[in-house]
């Protein structure tokens, strides 16, 4: 058992990743998954709600970036890149809206918005 | 269930259980009125990620398999992080938590060779994303009057429907790892595929400069020739592996290719095994294979910044209500 504790970062892709190493990474992406979706689903702070959906994103990330290694190519890596772009563009869209409805009611209570329904 | 099967997955009774004690953690740790237990929630949590660390070790077959120390110090980080974030009643302290996750997950893709991410993800997220949120945060709250020096709000310190929302939350964990662990074992890296040996036409600049810099180890050119050849543009021929050097040519100048000859590149130098570093290979998937969704990335971003600076100036009117409680709190100013 060689645990190499000094090279956090391996420059190119040394090695295939065995399919144990990467159940490791997807089980912690799983949960940061549902993590993220407990906390919309509970929290009533219109900001902490979009937080939450980040997290749901950064969950999405580490599964992305697992398998490219798994598969060693690049194209996880990519999408992370759009991931990135998305939440970005996700985050200026969500909090000008937010700034809009506290605005409006003084408040950041999404129950406070209910009577929207679609 | 195939023998093989059963050798890679994790035992689903110790799954289950530990899906079942997260669920009771994380309905514990969450913010209600009153006391609430969110320490005990918390280490209960930790117990259960503990019981799903063990069963996946457990079920390693081989101890090479076992990950990086680091991975366990950053998937904790991460998720402990990611449990305050979800439950911390100050929505500041969620954000700053939310920062703790994204920097422990900068760590995991280190660990997964993907520095240019990781620190992408840091400049990006942490440092652009998250400060945009708390500026936000900060914006976005009501400033605390004098008779109560509490300012949290009644929404962020009660939660709405915790036990269901947890409940569903970790069944669908609970069946994603299912999936993980009983749905996909025979999942193997591609064969002969290797990230690190570049094709030597994907690695432009780089093979250019190790070509000009063995041969000018060798004295097969002199300095002269290869500022020429740089400024000219190297001419390879990778069939016969020889490389055309014009004679003669001050740097700068078009090369003749009457005074031009060929040198043989010797089979030492050719360079066979370049590796390309993560950002090369990065950048070339990036541009190579996915230019098209760049153009739609920069077209989202363009939009969303038009949206965000429509949506921001638009002037709103206050409610009636909040017209009138702005109003009953001007008066008492007035008054004191």
């Amino acid at each position: 058992m060689t645990l190499d504790l000094l090279t956090l970062a391996q420059a190119g892709f040394p090695e295939p990743m065995a399919a144990g190493t990467l159940n490791h990474y997807l089980f912690v992406s799983a949960a940061m998954f549902a993590l993220g979706l407990i906390g919309f689903m509970t929290r009533r702070n219109l900001i902490i709600m979009f937080l939450c959906t980040e997290l749901m994103f950064q969950a999405a990330g580490i599964a992305l970036i697992a398998f490219g290694r798994f598969h060693l190519n690049f194209d996880g890596q990519t999408f992370v890149i759009f991931v990135l772009t998305i939440a970005a563009a996700e985050a200026a869209m969500a909090l000008a809206l937010v700034v809009l409805l506290f605005r409006k009611r003084e408040s950041l209570d999404a129950d406070l918005w209910a009577e929207l329904k679609g | 269930m195939d023998a093989a099967l059963a050798d890679l997955s994790i035992n689903p009774l110790l799954l289950y259980v530990a899906c079942a004690l997260g669920a009771l953690g994380v309905v514990l740790a969450m913010p209600r009125r009153g006391a609430s237990p969110a320490i005990i929630g918390g280490l209960i949590a930790a117990a259960a990620v503990g019981l799903v660390a063990l069963g996946l070790f457990l079920a390693l077959d081989d101890m090479a398999q076992i990950p990086n120390l680091f991975f366990y110090v950053f998937a904790a980080m991460a998720l402990g992080g990611g449990l305050r974030m979800i439950t911390h009643p100050r929505p500041v302290y969620a954000a700053l938590y939310f920062i703790l996750t994204i920097i422990a997950s900068s760590g995991l893709y280190l660990l997964l060779s993907a520095e240019f991410m990781a620190f992408a993800l840091i400049i990006i997220y942490a440092g652009a994303i998250l400060i945009t949120y708390l500026f936000v945060i900060m914006l976005a709250t009501q400033a605390p009057t004098d008779d109560d020096d509490e300012s949290l709000t009644d929404y962020d310190t009660t939660s709405r429907e915790p036990i269901a929302a947890v409940a569903s939350g970790f069944v669908l964990l609970a069946l994603l790892s299912t999936m993980l662990f009983r749905g996909a074992p025979a999942l193997e890296p591609r064969p002969g595929l290797d990230g690190s040996d570049a094709i030597l036409s994907q690695l432009p600049g780089k093979v250019e400069d190790a070509l000009l810099e063995g041969l000018l180890e060798r004295e097969l050119i002199d300095e002269t020739e290869r500022l020429a050849i740089m400024d000219n543009g190297i001419v390879i021929d990778s069939e016969a592996r020889r490389v055309l050097v014009a004679t003669g040519v001050a740097p700068g100048e078009a090369g003749d290719i009457q005074k031009s000859r060929f040198v043989v590149v010797p089979d030492d130098v050719w360079p066979d095994d370049l590796i390309g570093s993560n950002v090369e290979g990065l950048g070339l998937n990036l541009l190579g294979q996915h230019p098209m969704t760049i153009e739609i990335a920069g077209v989202i971003l363009l939009m969303a910044m038009l949206g965000a600076t429509v949506l921001a100036r638009k002037q709103v009117d206050l409610e009636e209500d909040a017209k009138a409680r702005e109003a009953r709190r001007l008066a008492l100013e007035a008054r004191t």
